[in-house]
């Protein structure tokens, strides 16, 4: 198709559209969402025992507000660095607070789940933190989704890992509240993981497809031995 | 929003091309192409349409340093258009339109040439190398099978015999052959590529029987 023809397609087809907030604006707009969804939950769940006693305790406090801070970050990153005109370097933004909560993380859940001892509660009491950070990330997840869903022309890649930070991170500090053992390493994995894997599928399927035209290279040079 | 998932109405340019504008000093022009794209953000067409004309010589030159072949440049800036009409609604009129651009038609240039990367990884130039001959034909063998195979080459339709005769017979090069032919190099490789295969198909078939 001619390129003069596109362009006055494309005229043609333009109606309005409604311009996005600015990313600081849509940024609050989600963490106001997640606070909303995090406070449903604590409320639903109780707050976990002894909260206020942890909260003395300073490794605990540090991980949590690190983590928090964290989410706040990625999330204000995640919007950022989804617009064609802002900088790469938006993507550094949570490396502050990322750093001290990763040296904070605690590894119960793994820790009860890796060597699975005999007995098999341990087994069940992880699924149970599974089970719990899916509900509480699931959405945040989605609506993210929906929100950054034109980034999927610019550069997904970044977009979709700081948006699984942003949601491992809130989902860390909500769990941390009414969940009795630390999952953080467990979130990490879940959110992060899934982000990996269906980016591997992603890049699978894209070279078995180039594979598959480069077998018809071969064919096209095998025709020639007439 | 719901303008995004209506299908695209073609329509044709009716000859006016994508020649005007471009020539502006810098500065002026990107105030320009600003305060078009926010008017294009609330639906003015006319002024969408200005615009697109405007950028393009400007994003084929753009696309110019990435990118050699005129048909890769072409089907680049047609990609930078399409992705900029649909996310269109993500430009912020308050910042300047050129960083904006330039963000998607990097982008794209650079997505294009990832995928030619594999691409021509993978492929191989078509040349006279690729040609098996038969080492010593005899003589009489040469003629009979010279004879098959122009009566088989008159069955082809007239592009693939145009092709054959241009690129096999008299072993042009494939930019002259598109030269005198007026046809691109790609489809003169395509119909080289299905020439020979239907060749190959009816000489095998005569070589059974």
């Amino acid at each position: 198709m001619d390129t003069s023809d596109l362009i006055q397609s494309l005229a043609v087809n333009a109606g309005p559209v409604r311009r996005l907030r600015p990313p600081l604006v849509r940024a609050a707009g989600w963490l106001i969402l997640a606070a909303a969804i995090m406070t449903a939950l604590t409320i639903s769940h109780g707050l976990r025992p002894q909260f206020a006693e942890r909260m003395r305790d300073s490794l605990f406090a540090m991980n949590m507000m690190s983590s928090l801070l964290t989410g706040v970050l990625a999330t204000v990153a995640t919007f950022f660095v989804s617009l064609p005109d802002r900088s790469r370097w938006w993507l550094l933004l949570p490396a502050p607070a990322l750093v001290p909560w990763l040296s904070t993380i605690g590894y119960q859940c793994f820790a009860g789940w890796v060597p699975v001892p005999p007995g098999a509660i341990t087994v069940e009491a992880a699924s149970g933190c599974l089970a719990t950070l899916v509900l509480t990330s699931l959405p945040l997840s989605l609506v993210m989704l929906g929100m950054l869903r034109y980034t999927a022309a610019l550069r997904p890649t970044s977009v979709v890992l700081m948006g699984s930070l942003a949601v491992s991170a809130i989902t860390a500090t909500a769990l941390s509240m009414f969940h009795p053992l630390d999952a953080t390493a467990m979130i990490l994995g879940w959110n992060l993981g899934t982000a990996l894997s269906f980016l591997g599928v992603a890049a699978l399927i894209s070279r078995r497809l180039a594979t598959r035209r480069a077998g018809k290279g071969v064919r096209r040079r095998s025709c020639l031995d007439l | 929003m719901s303008n995004d998932r209506r299908r695209l109405r073609l329509v044709a340019s009716g000859g006016q091309g994508d020649q005007a504008g471009g020539a502006d000093a810098d500065a002026p022009r990107e105030l320009d192409w600003t305060i078009l794209m926010a008017r294009a953000q609330d639906g003015d067409r006319t002024a969408y349409l200005r615009l697109l004309q405007e950028i393009t010589p400007y994003l084929r030159s753009r696309v110019r340093r990435w990118h050699k072949d005129q048909w890769d440049i072409e089907d680049t800036v047609q990609d930078i258009l399409l992705t900029l009409h649909s996310i269109r609604h993500t430009y912020d009129p308050a910042r300047p339109f050129g960083p904006w651009l330039v963000g998607i038609a990097n982008r794209r240039a650079i997505d294009r040439l990832r995928r030619l990367g594999r691409t021509v990884l993978r492929e191989t130039e078509l040349d006279i190398e690729h040609e098996a001959v038969p080492a010593t034909p005899q003589e009489a063998d040469g003629m009979i099978d010279r004879h098959h195979l122009e009566a088989a080459i008159e069955k082809l339709p007239p592009i693939q015999q145009k092709a054959v005769s241009l690129l096999k017979l008299k072993e042009m090069s494939l930019k002259d052959a598109s030269a005198e032919t007026g046809l691109s190099v790609a489809s003169l490789k395509m119909a080289t590529h299905r020439a020979l295969r239907s060749l190959r198909a009816m000489l095998a078939d005569r070589r059974d029987s």
